[in-house]
């Protein structure tokens, strides 16, 4: 498949009189291919959002190389920039325009046919609302707004930042639902969310940054299975017992609760054999898959003291390496 | 050109603006209520009374300019108490720029010729806030909210951006300013001919007129491009707003009497309320006592200096373009976040 973005060795540094310096993005790379759903994912501060800004020239990088759609970003974006529906952020929009406006300026802007403007407001499910004012929407329709405002080009590529910010349980499943309609009529989209939960839901790649560098990237089943410890919930009528048996078969097991946890188990038939043969029943075997959110908090470092407030700048960097030293400065 | 229409839409759109032409129009109502209410066509008594007034003053300075002449000639009888200058000329009649006439004796009455360039100048005093307003609020609100990230994210040339919006500004302006002008001159012309007088619309007085107009028009959108220009370079329409303050207390304030504690010569060329009077009037002069400093007794020392209107333009254009330029220089490297 051919790369719809590229980026290698992203490095953008923040610098201000009153806070000093800080390294936003340190050496980043990310590669999006095309028809990808690509989540984008980083707890609060890890550059995400500069990586966007950079990717789509709003803000200037120290270093690195970017291309969107095979064009240089951010020098020869504007040959695709018609291609490219985006959000960063939540945007803002001007108060006294209703939504439909809105949208028709943006087309003008952009020189795309006004029609589009009926249909997208459409897709977001803003039909009904398009004609009333942008201050009185909800923070949910702003960003429906947004989206259309980022589909009014028929875009090849969408780059959505949070889209779902805002958004009611019932918007979260329609905006899931546009996505995957998206991307089967060919478009491929990047997303960045906190809601981990939705992007292994719509996701079939992701890209995990902290602190600035990628710590993790590929197809999301091979970035769960990568962090798969093989473990098993096991439910016994003597778990004491039950330990000692599956450790005299040099398996690992702890008592949790009033079942065990297994691990380093590649064949779940050797523990209802162990426990068998020594007349323990298993009443319940059930595989301890990683899902997204506890990959990504192991990988940021972002849950390891849950009774101390956990800081912007302590999430953690890939295993083995140095910790860079961050000015704390500019929120990027 | 689509950009220019969006822009276009927006800058009509926003509140700030259409508050300034409701203030503007609302300003031009009761400026031409009072006139009108204030103003009566003058009756013929009130008209043979005003000629017979500005007849007899205009004899008057016949026969003080005869009289001088005679004290020079020792021809004048003795007796006569009157002091007369020492060159008669000064008071000549024909020397004047102007003579008595009728209008000056009719109280309660609207003269469009007299009245026509302060006026003018009024407007132009309200277009000049308006564009500088106006252009700092219109980017500088643009920048603050993400307006210009938004506009960016569709069409990513940042130059080609930042100048659709400040001519579409300069456009606006530009239309609006001579669209003011033109309903607010022809209101007044109105007034004077139906309730007050005309007075003596020549060709000398619409060419004098047009002038002022045309500077003033030139004024305005300077004005307006440096709004622009100051809110682009600080981010915010505040940051205009803080330079013009600024401006004015450190340098035109407090500048001005640190040049006169050190008895700096020619003061006024250095302030920019100077060039921008010399380039609305086409030309100004200034009193500074210091020029006589060295003159002899003998010679006579006027302690006057001239600030033409070329100079003027050319510092008012100075300002504004290395503004604009600078601002278009900061704006096509800065990070948007």
């Amino acid at each position: 498949m051919s790369a719809v973005i590229e980026i290698e060795g992203l490095r953008k540094t923040f610098h201000s009189m009153r806070s000093g310096r800080r390294v936003a993005v340190d050496g980043f790379d990310l590669l999006v291919e095309a028809g990808q759903i690509h989540g984008f994912l980083g707890p609060n501060g890890s550059g995400k959002t500069t990586t966007l800004r950079a990717l789509l020239g709003l803000v200037r990088a120290d270093s690195g190389r970017m291309t969107v759609l095979g064009e240089p970003s951010p020098e020869l974006l504007p040959r695709v920039a018609g291609q490219v529906g985006a959000i960063v952020e939540s945007p803002q929009f001007f108060g006294n325009f209703s939504g439909y406006r809105t949208l028709r300026l943006l087309a003008r802007a952009g020189g795309v046919p006004v029609s589009r403007v009926d249909e997208v407001l459409d897709l977001v499910g803003l039909s009904d609302r398009g004609d009333e004012r942008v201050k009185g929407y909800s923070l949910g329709m702003k960003q429906r707004l947004a989206v259309a405002s980022a589909l009014l080009k028929d875009p090849r590529l969408l780059i959505l930042d949070e889209p779902a910010n805002g958004l009611d349980p019932a918007g979260i499943r329609e905006m899931r639902d546009l996505m995957r309609s998206l991307s089967a009529s060919g478009v491929t989209v990047l997303v960045s969310s906190h809601i981990l939960g939705e992007i292994q839901l719509i996701c079939d790649h992701v890209t995990i940054i902290s602190r600035g560098r990628r710590v993790a990237s590929g197809r999301v089943d091979e970035v769960l299975a990568g962090h798969d410890r093989h473990e098993f919930l096991v439910r016994v009528a003597e778990p004491e017992r039950a330990v000692e048996l599956l450790h005299a078969a040099d398996l690992t097991a702890v008592v949790d609760g009033e079942a065990l946890v297994v691990g380093g188990v590649d064949d779940p038939t050797v523990i209802s054999r162990v426990l068998g043969e020594q007349g323990l029943w298993v009443g319940e075997l059930t595989p301890l898959r990683p899902d997204l959110e506890s990959v990504f908090l192991e990988l940021t470092g972002a849950y390891e003291h849950p009774s101390v407030p956990r800081q912007v700048d302590d999430s953690s960097l890939p295993h083995g390496e140095a910790v860079i030293d961050l000015d704390r400065g500019v929120d990027a | 050109m689509n950009l220019v229409r969006a822009e276009l839409e927006r800058l009509s759109a926003r509140r700030f603006v259409q508050l300034m032409v409701v203030l503007l129009v609302l300003a031009f109502a009761v400026t031409a209520a009072t006139t009108l209410v204030g103003s009566h066509k003058p009756t013929v008594s009130e008209l043979n009374s005003a000629r017979e007034q500005a007849a007899d003053a205009r004899r008057s300075m016949e026969v003080t300019h005869q009289q001088c002449l005679a004290y020079q000639d020792d021809s004048l009888p003795s007796g006569t108490n009157e002091t007369f200058p020492s060159d008669c000329s000064a008071i000549d009649p024909i020397r004047q720029d102007r003579l008595p006439i009728a209008a000056d004796y009719l109280s309660g009455v609207f003269n469009f010729a007299d009245q026509a360039r302060p006026l003018l100048y009024f407007l132009i005093a309200f277009l000049v806030l308006f564009g500088f307003l106006v252009g700092a609020s219109y980017i500088g609100a643009d920048l603050n909210s993400g307006g210009v990230v938004n506009l960016l994210l569709w069409r990513p040339r940042r130059m080609t951006v930042l100048a659709a919006k400040l001519g579409t500004l300069l456009g606006t302006v530009l239309v609006l300013a001579l669209l003011a002008s033109a309903a607010y001159l022809a209101t007044f012309w109105m007034i004077g001919q139906t309730a007050g007088l005309p007075g003596r619309l020549d060709g000398d007085f619409w060419r004098s007129l047009g002038a002022v107009h045309g500077r003033g028009l030139v004024l305005v959108l300077l004005a307006s491009a440096v709004g622009f220009a100051i809110a682009t370079l600080g981010r915010h329409t505040s940051a205009a707003l803080g330079a013009l303050a600024a401006y004015a207390v450190v340098w035109e304030l407090g500048g001005r009497l640190v040049l006169e504690i050190i008895d700096a010569r020619r003061p006024d060329r250095l302030m920019l309320s100077s060039h921008i009077g010399a380039w609305l009037s086409g030309g100004a002069r200034f009193f500074d006592p210091r020029l006589c400093a060295g003159s002899s007794g003998t010679d006579y020392c006027e302690g006057f200096y001239s600030l033409t209107w070329p100079t003027a333009l050319a510092v008012l254009l100075l300002l504004t373009g290395g503004l604009t330029a600078a601002a278009f220089a900061v704006f096509r490297r800065r990070d948007l976040i």
